[in-house]
């Protein structure tokens, strides 16, 4: 699990922790039955308020998409029929964002062949 | 929520003519961290040394932790814990000899957990304080404030001086060592992106009064930011809770506290408004220095566009 927080962002913390799980949920990155960290494990990481991290939390869990098992921890769900069409949503969004970025792009004189190297430069990073 | 750990009602000062606090009023439940925000002489000192009783007020009333600072000095320091913006330790002494010079004053001093705090803290033992680089004092101060195990800690501008790394050590060790045992937190700041990601709830001083007060995430949703033509505002009153009017071109950028019967009020005139969310650098921007009187008006030259 990977998350990123930027500070001083105009995204509110806790959405941006919310979004970030809930993506790698939807998408497979967490699978189900993976523990996550505790609340306090993970505010300590994050270093952000603890009470913050326990209601994305309960945020998750009210979509089913974490289960808080009382006394034992916080596990992945196994993903529920809405969860494909939160995917789905979630990445129409992104490919909308994406458009705009390329649009962007080319409005700064970049060319075709510029934003395809850059996108192969970019994924071979990642794998 | 149980009772609150600290309970400030219409509390009052004057120095000489000067109001250095009006009318402030706030409540923290337990267990929460409580972020008290303004400029440079807003009032964020005056209100923690009056929560201490090292200043006492002209009026209104205190509770922390269940004391009067007036009438139960001693008590309150044994149950809070106090971290000075421009803390003075005694600089010849090792930390060490601090915690030692320190727990006879307090019965609840916990030496085992003095130790663990210099030990977690990564702090020289027999160096002299003044030779403790800013963070490490900084760190110091924390520890002998919660050596004696207080429900309540009182922070003043506690990361006031740190570098970018040292800040974020100190908020996670905030993060680790307070909250997560349960501790009520009240603490001074200007540096607001880390503010954010650690109050639960935080007060606006200006001037010596709190011109809003509310939970982090909630003060988050209901501050935001709409850009509409200006011809369009022309034809309305400025709408309630109005902090901030910017004028780009033919454009208006505003700041509103509670947006959306504005947008209610927009969309029922057939316009598609987009608020956005704004950080809170800029929210506390809108409330210190907003210009709401900027809403334009019929009577204003309507050819004339002024580019702010």
């Amino acid at each position: 699990m990977f998350l990123h927080i930027e500070r001083g962002s105009s995204v509110p913390i806790s959405r941006q922790i919310t979004e970030q799980l809930r993506a790698q949920c939807l998408a497979g990155a967490l699978r189900p039955g993976d523990k996550l960290p505790s609340v306090r494990e993970l505010a300590q990481q994050l270093a952000v308020n603890v009470n913050t991290v326990f209601r994305v939390y309960e945020r998750l869990a009210a979509e089913k998409l974490i289960e808080l098992r009382h006394g034992d921890g916080t596990y992945v769900c196994q993903p529920q029929q809405e969860a494909q069409s939160q995917l789905a949503t979630q990445r129409e969004k992104y490919f909308r964002e994406f458009d705009a970025v390329i649009q962007q792009g080319v409005l700064l004189g970049l060319t075709a062949a510029d934003l395809r190297s850059r996108l192969t430069a970019v994924l071979s990073k990642r794998t | 929520m149980s009772e609150s750990a600290v309970s400030v009602q219409h509390l009052s000062k004057t120095f000489g003519t000067h109001a250095v606090l009006q009318d402030v009023s706030f409540e923290v439940p337990a267990g929460q961290t409580f972020a008290l925000l303004g400029r440079n002489g807003a009032g964020k000192t005056t209100t923690i040394r009056a929560l201490l009783g090292l200043l006492p007020p002209d009026g209104g009333q205190i509770r922390i932790a269940g004391c009067d600072p007036a009438r139960d000095p001693l008590e309150l320091r044994r149950r809070v814990g106090y971290l000075a913006e421009d803390q003075s330790m005694y600089g010849w002494m090792t930390p060490v000899e601090l915690c030692r010079f320190l727990a006879p004053f307090y019965p609840r001093w916990n030496a085992a957990l003095a130790n663990q705090y210099l030990d977690r803290f990564e702090l020289p033992r027999q160096v002299r304080i003044e030779r403790l680089s800013k963070g490490q004092s900084v760190k110091l101060g924390l520890a002998v404030a919660l050596a004696h195990e207080p429900q309540v800690a009182i922070l003043d501008d506690p990361a006031l001086g740190l570098d970018p790394i040292s800040r974020k050590e100190f908020y996670r060790d905030l993060v680790e060592h307070l909250q997560a045992e349960g501790r009520t937190v009240i603490y001074s700041s200007h540096l607001l992106a880390e503010v954010e990601a650690v109050a639960d709830a935080v007060a606006i001083l200006d001037r010596g009064r709190i011109v809003r007060h509310g939970a982090t995430e909630v003060l988050r949703s209901e501050v935001q930011r709409l850009i509409l033509p200006v011809a369009v505002a022309r034809r309305r009153s400025p709408p309630t809770g109005l902090l901030d009017v910017r004028r780009q071109g033919d454009q208006l950028e505003i700041v509103i506290d509670g947006m959306e019967p504005f947008i209610d009020e927009l969309t029922a005139a057939g316009l598609s408004p987009q608020p956005s969310t704004m950080t809170l650098d800029d929210i506390f921007e809108a409330f210190v220095i907003g210009r709401p009187q900027d809403w334009p008006t019929d009577e204003s030259p309507s050819g004339a566009s002024v580019v702010a």
